[in-house]
């Protein structure tokens, strides 16, 4: 070759190696050539497309993670038959506890998780093989709940947020999706042999716990997945019923637990206050009365819990009494002009009184009741001496009052008797 | 005393004042009794400002502290609830004897020439004194109160044409609200005051200038020639009347003690309005008339004849001097004692059904 | 004639009397009036709570705000708090918790950290903080 060929040789060689440099770079500048979305995305089948959108607001997209690291195969190429090649790693699209080993593969692997969530538990899977869906799922049954039925498949959200099935507020419905399914649910019993029943959702909507949740923004109060467990899902057994309650209402059932009631209730908390229509709690639960909780198993006058009952009620109702009336002693004080603000601050202790009366009719005891509610009585008798001694002083006004009159009055009887004399001399 | 007097007199010159004290007599008849009522609203005018002055050293003027400042000055500060309560039915006391003032000036024809001026600038102070009524109730920014002001601004807004601008203005705002309160306070304590000073200046300087008017029959015989025995302004007339207003005192401290006024509930704007409310005896009459008016009158909203209504008879009641032309000759004029009775009777049939109604 | 009884004179001493001793009970009520009340202000606003000496780091104290209790806490490092003592879940009164350093409802066993905001619990919002300044050695906690 000539001299000027050699160069021209070598420029278009740099030229095209740069061409070249600059294709790839302008190709991995973009989304990266991902075969298996620029496919799917155009597929008529919603089954097939819609993964890709769902994917782009998924956690996973975020962090960088495409469809190869879950299905394998290869993303690089179009034709189908190569993409989806399982010697080049296609693994498909796993099903019953293929998707529960899809998933484990990263996130029960702590090293992984550690690069990526580091405060995330890793335990999931293990969790999951001692629930009821995984129990279920080991025999085969693939009509039970895997990780991408709570969690999705492709648009997984975090479970902070709001929009996540999983967020607190979603969850009962997300349960409810299955489990208040009747054909879904058809030929499932429990461990009694009884079929479980599909109407826990529609309870569970009537209970405190909901509206607390739903309504009151309280995001620490219970949906299933609190009392059930969350990945270990299964429902409590009638000896942990205490326990899980517990967990949150710890004042109760610590009193609960020293009661005669805890060793004779076969379901503990439930028996009075339901498991999933959790109302909200009255005096008028407890008593005498046929309306009542009690009369449920204590119906003889002269049975010994039919005393108890009505000895509590009794006792919680004279402290009620008591407050109103010395609350309205108080406020027609107030309302005169005294100064009440300490038989004001007396009275929100007897209030508090009462709550924590109410809590101890848990150790289903009279006597703690009635110790507590003579406290609150107590109180009472000081308030409303004060309150009385308030509406006294109004009247220790006038009697000043009078001193004062009896003044005045000399003073006019005196102008009277003066005008009379001045009448006189003028005459 | 006497010498004090005299180093004043040494440099002020005292002695036509003191010539005209000697010298000032009030006439004697049958009906000099209503002559004392003037000095009555006067004084009881007089225990407002000390007592509003006193209050005034520990009421807060804001929504959030007016009714616990209120309940501090009653239940804290020593004696806060004579005061306060002398403050509330001083208040009440004194217009009773504004209108019976009014009234009695009224049936006694005083307004006849030539005593114009003391009848309007004494009806501008009956409407100065309504006022005052009206903004001072508002300030303990209680329960009743506040709605009482809600249903009071709210009929000002049924004045034509300029109705909708004079509620904003009365109110501070579209609603009742702490701004309505600082205005109300500003014309209570201030604005309100400053117009009665001068006013009750005016008013007196005339009275005195002029002195007391006299019953027409009477005025009739001092014009043939009679002679009218004058009791001395002072010492017999100032004994007399420091004597009502010593009785005054008497019942002003018997109702503090046994009718105290209550706290009531603090103001809660968005609290549904008490069932019955109603504005002080004082408004009672024009209320009820409102309710009682049809909702319509030949088209116009019933509410807007009313209160034009109440302009007219107002406007009418600061002319009655220059309307009564019989009485300005110095004849008897029958129609405006039978107009008087009228209303006088209107007002209180009106205050009574209206405060049996609720 | 001696002896004889001077009407007039008795009776103007007598009014003389009457209208001082009148004028005297008219004017005592207006003295004690104007002398400022032991508690200064209306106390919904703001109450002296304690003597700053009194309050020891890593304690607390319940005080009377108006008619609601207060609780005045001194932490470890000795920064003075103050909360509305009513709690947030049933209206029971807290108290100071000195070992673990937080506020406690003994009534459902609601805890609160030194900030107010619920830790574990029952409660539903966190405690109203209250404003906490030192005036000579009173301690002075008001509303805002």
């Amino acid at each position: 070759m000539t001299r000027l060929s050699t160069r021209f040789a070598a420029r278009v060689m740099g030229l095209l190696f740069l061409g070249g440099v600059m294709s790839a770079q302008h190709v991995s500048a973009q989304v990266p050539v991902d075969g298996c979305v620029t496919c799917h995305a155009g597929l008529t089948q919603s089954e097939l497309s819609s993964p890709v959108s769902a994917f782009r607001t998924d956690v996973h997209s975020e962090r960088g993670f495409r469809c190869v690291d879950c299905h394998g195969g290869d993303p690089t190429t179009q034709d189908k038959a190569r993409a989806k090649d399982p010697a080049r790693g296609y693994r498909g699209k796993p099903r019953g506890a293929q998707i529960v080993t899809t998933c484990a593969r990263c996130h029960s692997d702590a090293g992984l998780m550690r690069t990526f969530a580091p405060a995330q538990r890793v335990d999931q899977a293990a969790e999951y093989a001692t629930s009821a869906h995984g129990i279920r799922l080991a025999t085969g049954d693939q009509n039970v709940a895997t990780c991408a039925s709570c969690h999705h498949a492709h648009g997984i959200r975090r479970v902070k947020d709001a929009r996540a099935p999983v967020f607190p507020t979603n969850v009962a419905a997300l349960c409810a999706s299955c489990h208040s399914d009747p054909q879904h649910m058809k030929g499932y019993t429990s461990s009694g042999g009884a079929s479980i029943p599909t109407s826990q959702r529609d309870d569970y909507e009537k209970s405190v716990h909901f509206t607390a949740l739903t309504r009151q923004n309280d995001l620490s109060a219970p949906t299933c997945n609190d009392c059930h467990g969350n990945h270990g899902a299964a429902p409590p057994g009638v000896d942990a019923v205490s326990n899980v309650c517990g967990t949150c209402h710890a004042v109760f059932a610590a009193k609960f637990a020293t009661s005669a009631h805890s060793q004779i209730f076969d379901r503990a908390c439930v028996e009075c206050h339901s498991n999933h229509a959790v109302l909200t709690t009255s005096d008028e639960m407890i008593g005498t009365s046929k309306d009542t909780l009690c009369w449920t198993c204590h119906e003889a006058a002269d049975d010994a819990g039919f005393v108890g009952a009505g000895r509590m009620r009794t006792s919680i109702e004279s402290l009620k009494t008591a407050l109103a009336a010395n609350s309205d002693l108080i406020a027609r004080a107030r309302n005169a002009g005294m100064e009440v603000s300490d038989e004001e601050l007396a009275l929100a202790e007897v209030r508090t009184k009462l709550t924590q009366a109410r809590t101890e009719i848990h150790t289903f005891d009279p006597a703690a009741v009635d110790q507590v509610v003579n406290e609150g009585l107590k109180a009472l008798t000081a308030v409303e001496l004060a309150g009385n001694q308030a509406l006294a002083d109004l009247q220790y006004r006038r009697r000043g009052l009078f001193i004062s009159l009896v003044a005045i009055l000399l003073v006019v009887v005196g102008l009277f008797l003066k005008i009379r004399e001045l009448n006189l001399r003028r005459q | 005393m006497a010498r004090i007097i005299d180093w004043v007199d040494d440099r002020l010159n005292l002695s036509d004042v003191r010539h005209f004290i000697a010298e000032k007599g009030v006439p004697i008849h049958t009906q000099k009794i209503w002559y004392y009522l003037g000095g009555m609203t006067l004084f009881l005018f007089l225990v407002q400002v000390a007592s509003g002055i006193l209050l005034l050293l520990y009421y807060r003027p804001s929504a959030d502290e007016a009714y616990e400042s209120v309940q501090f000055i009653v239940t804290q500060v020593e004696f806060g609830w004579l005061i306060r309560n002398i403050h509330s039915w001083s208040a009440n006391l004194l217009i009773l004897a504004v209108f019976a003032h009014l009234f009695s000036v009224f049936f006694l024809k005083a307004y006849r020439k030539p005593r114009e001026l003391t009848w309007i600038t004494g009806v501008l102070l009956l409407f100065v004194m309504l006022g005052f009524g009206f903004s001072g109730y508002l300030l303990p920014w209680n329960e009743l109160a506040f709605f009482a002001t809600k249903v009071g601004t709210g009929i000002a807004g049924a004045v034509p044409i300029i109705g909708g601008p004079l509620m904003r203005f009365l109110r501070g705002g579209d609603d009742v609200t702490g701004a309505t309160l600082s205005r109300f306070y500003a014309l209570h304590i201030a604005i309100l005051p400053a117009i009665t000073t001068l006013l009750v200046a005016a008013h007196l300087l005339f009275v005195q200038r002029q002195g007391m008017s006299v019953p027409i029959p009477i005025a009739q015989r001092l014009k043939r020639g009679e002679r009218l025995r004058q009791m001395p302004f002072f010492p017999d007339y100032i004994l007399r009347d420091v004597l009502l207003w010593y009785v005054a005192v008497a019942l002003l401290a018997a109702l503090a003690a046994f009718y105290p006024w209550e706290l009531g509930r603090k103001a809660d704007a968005f609290a549904p309005v008490p069932p019955g409310i109603r504005p002080e005896w004082y408004f009672l009459a024009m209320f009820h008339t409102l309710k009682l008016l049809p909702s319509h009158i030949l088209g116009i909203e019933g509410e807007v004849v009313g209160v034009v209504g109440f302009g007219l008879a107002a406007v009418a009641l600061l002319l009655v001097p220059f309307l009564d032309q019989r009485a300005a000759r110095e004849e008897p004029s029958p129609l405006f004692t039978a107009l008087g009775i009228g209303g006088l009777v209107y007002f209180v049939v009106l205050t009574i059904i209206g405060h049996l109604a609720s | 004639m001696p002896g004889r009884f001077d009407r007039r004179g008795f009776l103007d001493s007598l009014l003389g009397a009457g209208f001082v001793s009148t004028l005297v009970a008219m004017a005592y009520p207006v003295w004690r009036f104007l002398i400022p009340p032991a508690s200064g202000e209306p106390v919904t606003q703001s109450v002296v709570a304690a003597q700053a000496s009194q309050v020891k780091p890593d304690s607390g104290m319940l005080f009377k705000f108006g008619s609601r209790p207060g609780l005045l806490v001194r932490t470890q490092d000795g920064e003075l708090r103050a909360f509305n003592a009513v709690c947030t879940h049933l209206d029971c009164t807290v108290q100071y918790k000195a070992d673990t350093s937080q506020i406690w409802c003994a009534c459902h066993n609601g805890l609160y950290d030194l900030s107010g905001n619920v830790v574990s619990g029952p409660p539903p919002r966190p405690l109203e903080r209250l404003v906490v300044n030192q005036r000579g050695e009173d301690v002075v906690v008001s509303r805002t």
